[in-house]
């Protein structure tokens, strides 16, 4: 059963209980994250919360640490784009003393000085590395010349931005952003509903602050074509277009469509490009969405010299649904709705679902909404998703040996 | 929690069946586990394990590919395969009332056709994972070191194979390989979640009794290293990786336990001795500890990825670690436990989690293992019985391996 409970100060609290496991998980997410950090110290906001876990209340970074580990609490503390996340695992009677250390967290982090700088380095690091992973940088270097500023930093941050982050500018970050306001702290397990919201109301009741404004957000640069040259063994290709909001009318059948695109190993693209020409070992595309934007990503990488005709068969897929039978409908749905039932199986995966819906809706939709909008979605709808979001609007980012840009036109 | 029944039976040709059926589910997960591997390999056959483990998904006697496929989406399922130096297993997450069918299906799968044409085009498929890793530094490391660790012991075989040996690989020779490795009494169907065994028992029967048994073996000779370094290079890398590997303990040996525990004191990825030493002072990117516990050998290794300036500290600090392995309190032991403790609860209330569990136990020591003997089990470790294992097989040989830009 979910329970939901909006505390004065703003704080909304979602809880599922579930009575036949012994875990529970819990996701606090706090409005933030890179798209606030100051322009000149993009990813400040890792550092802040990484920060927030070497010190906070009476407890020093050794013994924040040890408290988790003691009980043996998987946690991690991090920056999204657009917020700050908390999220643990735990037996679920652990659970009153998590929630007291990620209150700690949230509400008195003591900046320890003498941690900075060893963060500072583990960030760098990530940033240094990000070409040694060449399908996660091609996908940054094609985020950053898709969204508008600010959607378009890279969500790792940058060198300069992370160089310039002091305790000063971290301690006006967390005082500019951490509020209870917009925030939501999720739980799923066995867990009573009832104590959990009055541990929350008890904790969080000194918490205050007003609604962070989010920065608007333009349009996105599609029709785009980049090439960057990298002797990786593998060439990437990776493509971004306009896909339907969260609260589009055609969100349902927009997740539909991908479906058919890319669901199970049975997707469109998976089986002409991998199945049935053998040309690479990872193709696929997917689809996000929120209430500002929606965008269909695909990928592939693949050896230089068959490059050229994937991108062409992944243009040709993602540009139609031509043919479409109702079996290939239902496929599409089967395997969208399996995964929810199995997803069920998990507490921190309900929990983490809960969280975003309250983020994105204020509200939980349950499996069976969510079950019952994806039946209901009709061929027709589908091909309405892939005439008004034309994959022809893509922006194309390649890395590697051959720059195909000028295979495909502008 | 953990209150599944289990189950246990032997076709008559061979193949084993286990299983744990429990009601607090919502889904299922199958799956077939082969104790076969890159170990199983003759030279000439390097990288057929993985190359046939993809071939299983593309058709059978009465389906073709795409038809294996396509049903595959019709039930929702969930399925993906993966092969290992020792182990390759085939497996589903599945909701109830395709559980049978689920079961019907990966039964055909197991008895592919091998046409010549998908194996052709397969082959690409394999030949671009191949390239993809060899992209990524710390899996190039990784190959590069178990291959020159286990010099000579089949343990040092690649999963991958080389773009060389998979590229030679015929079809009859997969034919041959499968014969050789796919027979019922080298098999264990497993299922866990909410489903019924009697009749998945019987469908067991009606679907797998006709798969014609032969004899197979694998020689399970201990692998003792000697201490040894190298250094490996690679264009245009910006992090280092070092890799140290030593003798460890046995998927067989009780002391499993222990030093699984004792990995986990040393590099688990929060609250362990490498991370206070290197991650939380920044001087690594990510450090960590295991002890991969093998088919009559083990090896416990320490890793580390930095930067390169950091890499001669780094190792120092990895090797003094592993040189002073009883080098932590009571405290740091409870610690350990409890931290494995959640982690074996949270992952045995999924049916996949405890699919997985389930079938390796058996696949190694035929045994069923209830969630509450484990962690029984894990609760027993104590300091002594760490130092205890340790005197019988010290982490003895330790050789390093670093990976940094040419």
């Amino acid at each position: 059963m979910i329970t939901t409970h909006q505390c004065a100060n703003g704080l909304a609290v979602v809880v599922e209980e579930i009575e036949h496991v012994a875990s529970a998980a819990y996701s606090f997410h706090i409005p933030g994250g890179i798209l606030h950090d100051h322009e000149e110290r993009v990813g400040e906001a890792h550092i802040l919360t990484e920060l927030t876990s070497r010190g906070a209340g009476v407890l020093d970074s050794r013994a924040l640490s040890d408290s988790f580990d003691e009980l043996g609490i998987r946690h991690s503390e991090s920056a999204a784009h657009n917020r700050f996340v908390y999220r643990g695992s735990l037996l679920a009677e652990h659970l009153p003393r998590a929630l007291e250390l990620v209150a700690s967290m949230a509400l008195k982090p003591t900046f320890p000085q003498a941690e900075l700088e060893s963060i500072r380095s583990l960030y760098l690091q990530d940033v240094y590395s990000l070409k040694d992973n060449p399908g996660r940088w091609a996908m940054t270097e094609l985020t950053q010349r898709y969204y508008p500023e600010p959607y378009n930093r890279p969500s790792i941050g940058t060198e300069e931005g992370l160089q310039g982050a002091s305790i000063e500018s971290l301690r006006d970050l967390w005082a500019r952003c951490y509020s209870p306001v917009g925030s939501v702290l999720s739980v799923a397990g066995n867990v009573s509903a009832q104590e959990v919201i009055a541990q929350v109301e008890s904790v969080f009741s000194g918490w205050k602050g007003d609604e962070l404004s989010v920065p608007e957000f333009s349009a996105c640069h599609d029709g785009q074509r980049h090439h960057i040259n990298s002797d990786s063994a593998q060439e990437q290709i990776v493509l971004a277009f306009p896909a339907p909001k969260f609260l589009d009318e055609l969100y349902y059948p927009a997740k539909v469509a991908n479906s058919i695109l890319s669901g199970g190993m049975f997707g469109r693209l998976f089986i002409e490009v991998r199945e049935k020409r053998g040309l690479c070992y990872t193709v696929y595309s997917r689809h996000s969405a929120n209430n500002d934007y929606g965008t269909t990503v695909a990928y592939a990488g693949t050896t230089p010299e068959r490059a050229h005709e994937t991108l062409e068969v992944m243009l040709e897929q993602l540009g139609s649904v031509e043919g479409l039978t109702e079996e290939e409908l239902g496929r599409a749905k089967a395997n969208l709705l399996s995964s929810i039932v199995i997803g069920e199986e998990s507490v921190a995966s309900r929990c983490g679902s809960n969280a975003s819906d309250w983020w994105l809706l204020k509200r939980i939709r349950g499996v069976d909404e969510i079950s019952a909008a994806l039946q209901a979605v009709t061929s027709e709808q589908v091909y309405e998703v892939f005439q008004q979001f034309p994959a022809s609007r893509y922006s194309l980012l390649t890395l590697g040996q051959r720059d195909l840009a000028d295979k495909v036109g502008a | 929690m953990g209150q599944g029944k289990q189950h246990q039976a032997v076709l008559s040709n061979g193949l084993q069946v286990i299983g744990e059926t429990s009601e607090d589910n919502k889904s299922c997960a199958i799956g077939f586990f082969v104790n076969t591997g890159s170990r199983d390999e003759s030279e000439p056959e390097a990288g057929i394990s993985h190359f046939l483990e993809h071939m299983m998904f593309k058709g059978t006697k009465k389906r073709s590919a795409l038809e294996v496929t396509y049903h595959l989406g019709n039930i929702g399922a969930q399925a993906n395969a993966y092969t290992s130096d020792e182990n390759t297993v085939y497996y589903a997450a599945i909701i109830p009332e395709y559980f049978e069918d689920m079961q019907e299906l990966l039964s055909d799968m197991l008895r592919p056709s091998l046409v010549q044409e998908e194996f052709d085009t397969e082959k690409n498929v394999i030949l671009e994972e191949i390239a993809l890793y060899q992209d990524r530094p710390h899996f190039y490391l990784f190959e590069n070191a178990i291959s020159e660790y286990f010099a000579g012991h089949p343990s040092g075989n690649s999963v991958l194979g080389t773009t060389k040996s998979v590229s030679a690989i015929t079809r009859d020779q997969m034919a041959d390989y499968f014969e050789r490795r796919y027979c019922p009494s080298n098999i264990t169907l497993v299922a866990t979640g909410k489903y019924d065994w009697d009749s998945f028992l019987q469908r067991a029967e009606n679907h797998c009794a006709r798969w014609k048994d032969l004899e197979t073996s694998r020689t399970t000779e201990r692998f003792s290293p000697d201490s040894r370094h190298k250094t490996f290079t690679k264009k245009n890398i910006t992090q280092s990786h070092v890799v140290l590997m030593c003798d460890g303990a046995s998927a067989q040996d009780e002391s499993r336990y222990e030093l699984a525990l004792l990995a986990t004191i040393m590099g688990d990825v929060t609250g362990s001795r490498l991370y206070w030493s290197l991650v939380d002072t920044g001087v690594a990117e990510s450090a960590g500890a295991d002890n991969d516990a093998k088919d009559g050998t083990g090896c416990f290794m320490a890793y580390a990825s930095c930067q390169p300036e950091n890499l001669d500290k780094v190792v120092d600090t990895l090797r003094t670690t592993l040189e002073t392995p009883l080098d932590f309190t009571e405290k740091d032991l409870e610690q350990a436990k409890n931290k494995l403790l959640s982690r074996m609860v949270l992952e045995g209330e999924m049916p996949l989690g405890r699919l997985m569990s389930l079938g390796l136990e058996w696949n190694y020591r035929k045994v069923l293992h209830s969630l509450e003997g484990e962690i029984q089990r894990v609760k027993e470790v104590s300091v002594d019985s760490i130092r205890k294992a340790l005197s019988e097989r010290p982490l003895s040989g330790v050789c390093e391996y670093t990976l940094v830009s040419e």
